[in-house]
């Protein structure tokens, strides 16, 4: 696909070159290969001084005139046929882009323009600067737009992104000590953060000793992971083991080749800094980057359809109000429970919450309502049983 | 899974602009070149005339070296032309359609090349965005620490900024500039830019109280004009007769202030439809949607919010979701509020007896697991045996 659009940009260039030796056709093309602007106006003038000597060494003769005359009339047709050239090039890229991107972006009204939805943006991006470590540009960023962070903020931020930095480069002490400082909170989480981190220092202690040495490992094991043993047993157990298949090349091909994958040092970043994140209660996710990756993932695409199709069945619909298609999302951008209620489509709300029956089949409390039988039983639709209404649990999801 | 299947047309769509912007920077380098040709080629080929006549050496000599004059300026001009506009306008759009095939090769959304070019994604759309919004350090300093200067317009705003600054300070003279270099084009989309331009030129003639010079540029500027905007002029001139502290409704606007502002938003206006650029920051268009699609009403409420919903968070992108539809949802979706995970038949939901709150079965086995089978309720503490749980089906 793109690789049309650069090919159709390459013989624009090709055309466009103004100097450059003439362009060797493939030997099948019947015209002449054509010569680039510069080197036409270069052999006119070559001619042109040369008549020029001519007729100052003497050699006058009317024909001169003439010979001039062509020579003038054939480079601009020479020339005039290149730029014919380029102008085909050229409509052959935008036909190729037009082909490409066939839609262009709808012609909305100004969104995000109220004072409070402008800041609320401006804010948005000072924390997502923020957030990846874009210090100096933050600080622009606020001198410019006036935005106001809150003060501790990127302190946070820059120790994070030390640790973020000491992590690439090899250097894993600093992640451990906040692991470290941060533990309870992180076991709370079920977080595998510290386990992972002394896993990495752990297999590089293996690789870098020379003829291999599992005593370095072991050690460093009974050193500083004394306390995680417990919760990862099963995991310390492989990683004592796999010393016996070193060195790496060999782990490679062996069942421990998954301790040799280059991620499991790469994921620290990652990991880290989702549960430093979370520490500071905020998103794991960059939110400007979940909500961008959606929109622009087709989201966008499917609204506009959806508005066109009502537009042409000339049902209005207003944009202020609710989509009218359902936009799929992954399921890690589910952040909020929604039930639909099964029998009436509805969906519940504070008034109308969602009832489970004896058998476990949840619809909302109208339609329950609406299915109990005098008596105050109701049969359930979904399955054969038969429960009393007073028996349905208000579920919370 | 379909829903980690790259929607390319969703994509494409916000790359319309994208590749435009250089695209017809070329045409327009092209344009030029053909214009230099024209006029210089076509007074050599025109001298040929003067060798009409009886053949005279001098004469013949003289005519020869205006015509080695002419073709040596061209020269010049087209090789300027090349290597400070052509040139480096051809590098722009290769680095941009180079960037696009990036994409040829993901089919994923959890592609780490489609990752990058993502981050990369958003890069560009601060720059814009911040271009748009007159944060010009800002957008140099991502562009230039991104190392994506040549995906981003940042030359073409500054330009921009250079013309509305001018307009601003009440001078049009820029903006008719531009207007005369993008001639052919605005005619094309039959823009009346210079029209209000000149017309407000006029009525600064007016306002200076210069009846002469008004009438003067009026039968120089406005005539031409005259079959699509003649009630138009017809108005200012009778302008003319009223001063600018007038208090008559229709000439007082002419010589209203707000009218800068209104051709500032024309001119701006203009230029993005001249470079096939949307009215709004690609970042609103991205934003709007992605909002709409994430918005449901448990967004935001005290005891539903989420705070790994963009949404949920009021003091950033949540302050903008009051502006933006809520999603429409036909079908039930329960995420487990301990693992933040999609409830689904391998990981069905279970409740809590008394309370009825609702887990997913993977979260609580696993408390169940380091607590001797008991589970309790994170926001009852309700606690029971994992066995006395109850199954959930949501249909």
């Amino acid at each position: 696909m793109s690789a049309e659009l650069l090919k159709e940009l390459a013989k624009v260039e090709k055309v466009m070159a103004y100097d450059a030796a003439p362009s060797a056709r493939p030997s099948s093309s019947k015209k002449a290969p054509s010569q680039s602007i510069g080197s036409s106006l270069d052999s006119l003038l070559d001619s042109l001084r040369e008549f020029k000597q001519g007729i100052e060494a003497g050699a006058t003769s009317a024909e001169v005139v003439g010979l001039i005359a062509r020579t003038v009339d054939e480079k601009k047709k020479e020339i005039d046929d290149r730029q014919k050239e380029v102008y085909n090039a050229l409509g052959k890229l935008g036909k190729a882009l037009d082909k490409k991107f066939p839609n262009a972006l709808p012609e909305w009204q100004p969104v995000f323009t109220s004072p409070t939805s402008a800041a609320a943006l401006d804010r948005t991006v000072a924390l997502h600067l923020v957030r990846t470590g874009q210090f100096s540009t933050a600080a622009t960023f606020v001198e410019e737009s006036g935005v106001k962070l809150p003060d501790d903020f990127k302190t946070k931020f820059l120790s994070m992104h030390a640790i973020l930095d000491a992590l690439r480069r090899q250097d894993l002490a600093p992640a451990l000590e906040w692991a470290a400082a941060n533990r309870p909170f992180l076991e709370a989480r079920g977080s595998r953060l510290e386990f992972c981190l002394h896993r990495s220092q752990y297999m590089r202690i293996l690789f870098s000793s020379n003829p291999p040495n599992p005593v370095l490992g072991i050690n460093y094991c009974k050193n500083f992971c004394q306390h995680l043993i417990s919760a990862h047993e099963h995991e310390f157990q492989r990683l004592l083991t796999c010393t016996i298949f070193l060195p790496e090349e060999r782990m490679r091909t062996s069942p421990y080749a998954d301790l040799t994958d280059p991620s499991i040092h790469t994921e620290l970043e990652g990991m880290l800094t989702q549960e430093f994140c979370a520490k500071l209660g905020m998103s794991k996710q960059l939110p400007l980057r979940v909500v961008g990756d959606i929109g622009a993932g087709g989201a966008l695409s499917r609204i506009e359809k959806g508005r066109k199709v009502m537009r042409e069945r000339k049902s209005e619909w207003s944009l202020s109000d609710e989509l009218p298609i359902d936009i799929p999302l992954p399921p890690e951008n589910r952040y909020h429970s929604i039930f639909a209620c099964p029998v009436s489509k509805e969906q519940s709300t504070p008034s109308n919450p969602p009832m489970m029956m004896s058998c476990g089949h949840v619809v909302s409390k109208e339609s329950l309502t609406k299915l109990t039988k005098p008596g105050g039983r109701v049969k359930c639709p979904y399955c054969p049983q038969e429960s009393k209404e007073s028996a349905a649990l208000q579920v919370h999801f | 899974m379909s829903v980690n299947r790259l929607n390319m047309e969703g994509i494409l769509l916000f790359e319309h602009p994208f590749a435009r912007v250089p695209y017809e920077n070329l045409r327009k380098a092209f344009r030029t070149s053909q214009k230099h040709i024209e006029r210089e080629l076509g007074a050599v080929a025109g001298k040929r005339e003067d060798f009409d006549g009886a053949y005279d050496a001098l004469d013949t000599l003289k005519t020869l070296e205006g015509m080695i004059a002419r073709v040596e300026s061209l020269k010049a001009k087209l090789n300027t032309l090349h290597t400070t506009t052509t040139a480096p306008t051809e590098y722009v759009l290769k680095q941009r359609l180079e960037h696009l095939a990036k994409l040829d090769g993901c089919s994923m959304r959890t592609d780490p090349a489609f990752e990058a070019w993502a981050a990369t994604r958003l890069d560009r759309w601060l720059v814009d965005w911040a271009l748009r919004t007159g944060r010009f350090d800002t957008a140099r300093q991502i562009a230039t620490e991104k190392g994506i200067e040549s995906l981003c317009d940042v030359e073409l705003f500054t330009d921009v900024r250079r013309i509305e600054e001018a307009l601003a300070r009440h001078s049009c003279a820029e903006a008719l500039a531009w207007c005369t270099e993008n001639k052919v084009a605005l005619r094309k989309a039959k823009s009346s830019l210079e029209f209000e331009l000149r017309l407000q030129e006029y009525i600064e003639l007016c306002r200076a109280g210069r009846p002469f010079d008004a009438i003067a540029y009026a039968r120089k500027h406005l005539r031409a004009w005259q079959d699509t905007h003649g009630d138009q002029i017809q108005r200012a001139c009778a302008l003319l007769c009223f001063s600018a502290s007038t208090i008559c409704k229709p000439y007082k606007r002419l010589y209203d202030a707000s009218r800068w502002q209104t051709l500032i938003a024309s001119f701006r206006s203009a230029v993005y439809e001249l470079h096939g650029l949307p009215p709004l920051p690609l970042l609103s268009y991205a934003v709007h949607s992605g909002l709409s699609s994430l918005k449901v009403p448990a967004c935001g409420g005290h005891e539903s919010a989420n705070v790994d919903c963009p949404v949920c968070d009021k003091t950033a992108l949540g302050g903008l979701a009051h502006e933006v539809p809520s999603s429409h949802q036909v079908n039930s979706t329960i995420v487990c509020r301990i693992s933040g995970k999609v409830m689904d038949g391998d990981n069905g939901p279970m409740a809590f007896p008394a309370s009825g709150m609702v887990y997913s079965r993977e979260a609580l086995e696993e408390m169940a697991a380091r607590n001797n089978g008991e589970v309790t309720c994170p926001r009852t503490g309700e606690r029971v045996q994992f066995s006395e749980l109850r199954k959930v089906f949501i249909s």
